[in-house]
């Protein structure tokens, strides 16, 4: 039985007297692209933001790794290899897309101060391993010719990618997607599909929240459902466009239901 | 290119005194690389960390006074107080930790409330710094038993001091350090999201901008030889907040260049000498409404067809 | 006796912070930033009245006040129209539009030292000089008629915000501009009054201060921290909070000078301040809040 990387039991999230994510129970298997999906409020990103720590848990326990993380701030859990992209873009817009995948590469090198201001050979090497790692990450998705453009200035689709790049540049071992295809046309979702597959190759665990039911229905190896702030159906791609419970839950909502974009 | 300027600035800059000018121009000169130098560190904290802080006085006083103190009543050694200042001024900045968890105005204005904190400290506290009445006869600098009573020798103190600050914050700026804090200003929630642990490195910002200032404020104290806690106001404060906005919030450069206008200007115009924080205030305005790039911005806009690339 | 007259007095001076504090709510409320040139709206409320006073000594006391008021408030929309909206229009960063404020700070505080002088300047006697028996407690007229005006001043805001329509227009802007804005809110002309009321709020106080101590060209600067200190009390953006925060502060301030040295008068807001900012961001009406 393969190792759960990601545990969450029980996992709350309340707004005053609004219930965001109520009592989830929520596994991830290591290596798997696990998506997460269901209709327009029902908490998906709360969850996702409740994993990357971008908000406290109201209760319930996390667990990576076997480790209980429930407590971890988000650059802590940034640093034990939780890393995650954001909805709505959030970019260095001031510095090139080479520094910011550099970025992703701050915690696990060390050369503070001290080592900056005198320049120790220490220093001086792991500079060049953050560069070339950098240029790798770059390369990975695509933007190796856009290594020197400033962040604001890069178009939409390209700004997402580079938002990846910076989240994989330190091989993460769980990579947590936040609608990273949202705004992105039918050929760059494919390009996306593509790249998240491949990023599974590298070993990485992927979590995905996602609208668009083409992308989430080709990569997802498992997808759990949420309503309500509720678990609702949990399995692989084809169970969920069938069960008869996740359609209603769309269908209820007005939303279209997974079936509607199904890729056989 | 830069580094045939910079070299050539430089060169400029400590040859000047075998020019033989005037004390007062080597005074004026001297004041403009001890405000350069505050106005160095306000440029880290601003400028790449992003955290306004509108009581920088409040450290350039406790380093002023420390040095001021420990020279006249323990009779230390210049060398010996120019480093106690910067570490007083360091230590103090340690109280301030916990307000770095603070953003924006909330921030600026806790800043403010710890500097004048110690501008009363400093008014109150008569036995120790001789309040309102100032501390006088603070001797000039010396360096290893020789002291440095010629204008030219203070100078290239001040002058050293202040290029031994800019080029090791140029280091920091390109380092690792220096992207997490810029990383910091440009979003923080993304830069947690990379692991940078934020609250420390703001912190640290603050201790080293401390640190500067103190260093400053111990080269003010041996230049003039004569301090008053009305050295030290708000009104301090926000003269070297507008070096580093007229010069342009994020260049190294321009908080040098910020300086020089601020301390030259009443002099260079002696009528405007009475309207001049009238025409700062105004300036500062008018920067943020024209050209919040400052004068650093402004010349690179200039230069920008004349570089290679 | 002693205790009625510093309870007389903490109330007095709190209700000229509960003023300053109002502005600072309102102006928050609307835009978000610390407008840090609003103890200069203070100042130059006081000694525009003052100068109103040397020019007709026989003013009575109110009209000194509306003079005051009318004088902040121009100045205040002033501001906003030749500063502040410019810098909203072009979407200039948080950063320097709080610098740009204290640029305007340092501007009016040293053109009113051209204008005035930087002799601190004495108000004519605006009250009859006798004490006041209030419950076989004498107090001074002066504390009462400013506690007075506060009050009045107070209540004529609230009953402003709450029953008229461009009060009702103004908090709705105030707690979503871009709502507002879709049911047909004008947002500039209510940026207007914001100011406008802001600053008048603050001209009463510059009075009101100016009357029980004296006026000068930096009074803005230590007045306008201490009622940001009451505003942030009470708990920032929130008027209730505003008025509740000066109160206390006053209260606070005007009691514990007499256990702490008059040096270190002020100090006593900047300790409460920075407690505030690390321990109670959300004020004595977020605590009040919590427990609800």
């Amino acid at each position: 039985m393969p190792e759960a990387l990601l545990e969450a039991v029980a996992l709350s999230r309340r707004f005053g007297g609004l219930v965001a994510v109520d009592a989830v129970d929520f596994s991830v298997r290591a290596g798997a692209i696990h998506g997460l999906i269901g209709p327009n409020g029902a908490g998906k990103t709360t969850l996702l933001n409740l994993i990357a720590a971008a908000l406290p848990a109201s209760g319930g326990t996390l667990r990576f790794h076997g480790e209980d993380i429930t407590r971890w701030g988000p650059a802590r859990r940034a640093r034990a290899g939780i890393r995650r992209t954001f909805q709505n873009l959030k970019l260095f817009a001031e510095m090139t897309a080479l520094q910011n995948a550099s970025l992703g590469l701050h915690a696990g090198t060390r050369a503070g101060i001290f080592a900056a201001l005198v320049g120790t050979p220490g220093q001086r090497r792991e500079e060049r391993e953050i560069a070339h790692g950098a240029r790798r990450a770059l390369e990975f998705v695509g933007l190796a010719a856009q290594a020197d453009v400033v962040a604001a200035k890069l178009p939409y689709g390209h700004r997402r990618l580079l938002e990846i790049a910076r989240a994989i540049v330190a091989q993460p071992a769980l990579l947590l997607l936040d609608e990273p295809a949202a705004g992105l046309n039918a050929t760059e979702a494919v390009n996306l599909a593509g790249l998240i597959r491949r990023i599974q190759g590298l070993g990485t665990t992927v979590v995905l929240v996602e609208h668009q039911m083409d992308v989430v229905m080709t990569v997802c190896d498992t997808i759990t459902v949420l309503n309500y702030g509720r678990k609702l159906a949990q399995g692989a791609p084809l169970e969920i466009q069938r069960s008869p419970e996740v359609i209603e839950a769309y269908l209820g909502g007005g939303d279209e239901p997974p079936a509607a974009h199904a890729v056989a | 290119m830069t580094r045939i300027v910079t070299a050539a600035i430089l060169a400029a800059l400590f040859a000047l005194p075998l020019f033989g000018p005037h004390p007062f121009i080597l005074h004026m000169l001297s004041l403009v690389a001890i405000s350069a130098t505050v106005a160095l560190g306000l440029q880290l904290l601003l400028g790449f960390s992003g955290q306004l802080s509108i009581g920088q006085a409040a450290f350039y006083g406790i380093g002023a006074y420390a040095s001021g103190l420990l020279s006249t009543r323990l009779g230390l050694p210049f060398p010996a107080a120019f480093a106690a200042a910067g570490l007083a001024a360091a230590l103090a900045s340690l109280l301030m930790v916990p307000i770095t968890r603070l953003t924006g105005a909330y921030l600026a204005v806790a800043t403010l409330g710890f500097s004048i904190l110690v501008y009363l400290l400093l008014k109150n506290e008569e036995w120790l710094t001789g309040g309102s009445f100032g501390l006088m006869g603070i001797p000039r600098p010396s360096l290893f038993g020789h002291v440095l009573t010629q204008p030219g020798h203070a100078y290239l103190l001040c002058v050293s001091v202040a290029a031994l600050v800019y080029f090791s914050l140029l280091r920091l700026e390109r380092s690792r350090f220096g992207r997490a804090i810029n990383a910091i200003r440009q979003n923080e929630d993304a830069a947690r999201a990379c692991g940078v642990q934020v609250t420390l490195l703001k912190s640290q910002c603050f201790v080293i901008a401390a640190f500067v200032a103190g260093l400053a404020g111990s080269l003010y104290a041996h230049q003039v030889r004569y301090l008053a806690p009305t050295d030290f106001t708000f009104w301090k404060s926000v003269e070297i907040l507008i070096m580093v906005v007229i010069g342009g919030m994020g260049s190294l450069f321009g908080a040098v260049l910020g300086a020089a206008v601020v301390v030259l200007l009443p002099e260079v115009l002696r009528e405007v000498g009475d309207y001049r924080m009238l025409v700062f205030g105004a300036i500062l305005m008018a920067v943020m409404l024209f050209g919040e790039t400052g004068i650093a911005g402004f010349l690179g806009q200039c230069l920008k067809p004349f570089s290679k690339r | 006796m002693y205790l009625a007259d510093l309870f007389a007095a903490g109330l007095a001076i709190g209700c000229v912070y509960s003023l300053v504090a109002l502005g600072f709510a309102m102006i928050i409320r609307a835009t978000g930033i610390i407008h840090f040139a609003q103890g200069e709206l203070l100042m130059l409320g006081s000694m525009s009245a003052l100068s109103t006073l040397w020019l007709m000594p026989r003013l009575p006391a109110v009209l000194v006040l509306v003079c005051g008021m009318i004088a902040s408030g121009v100045l205040a929309v002033a501001m906003e129209f030749l500063v502040y909206r410019p810098l909203r229009l072009r979407r200039v960063p948080l950063m320097n539009v709080i610098t740009a404020t204290v640029g305007m700070s340092i501007l009016c505080i040293n053109a009113a030292r051209i204008l005035w002088g930087s002799e601190p300047l004495r108000y004519p006697e605006l009250f009859s000089s006798s004490a006041y028996g209030i419950f076989g407690v004498r107090v001074s007229p002066q504390l009462v008629w400013i506690m007075l005006f506060g009050v009045v001043l107070m209540g004529l805001l609230q009953l402003f915000l709450k029953r008229t329509r461009t009060g009702l227009v103004m908090q709705a802007v105030a707690q979503d501009a871009e709502v507002a804005q879709l049911m047909g809110a004008n947002l500039t002309r209510m940026m207007v009054y914001t100011f406008a009321i802001a600053g008048m709020m603050a001209g009463a106080a510059g009075v009101m201060f100016g009357s029980l101590f004296f006026s000068f060209f930096e009074m803005g600067f230590v007045l306008g921290i201490k009622g940001f200190v009451a505003a942030t009390l009470g708990g920032l953006g929130s008027l209730a909070g505003a008025m509740l925060g000066g109160i206390v502060f006053g209260l606070i301030e005007t009691f514990s000078a007499v256990y702490v040295s008059s040096a270190y008068k002020d100090a006593i807001g900047m300790v409460l301040l920075i407690a505030i900012l690390l321990f109670l961001p959300s004020g004595l009406v977020g605590l009040w809040k919590r427990r609800a």
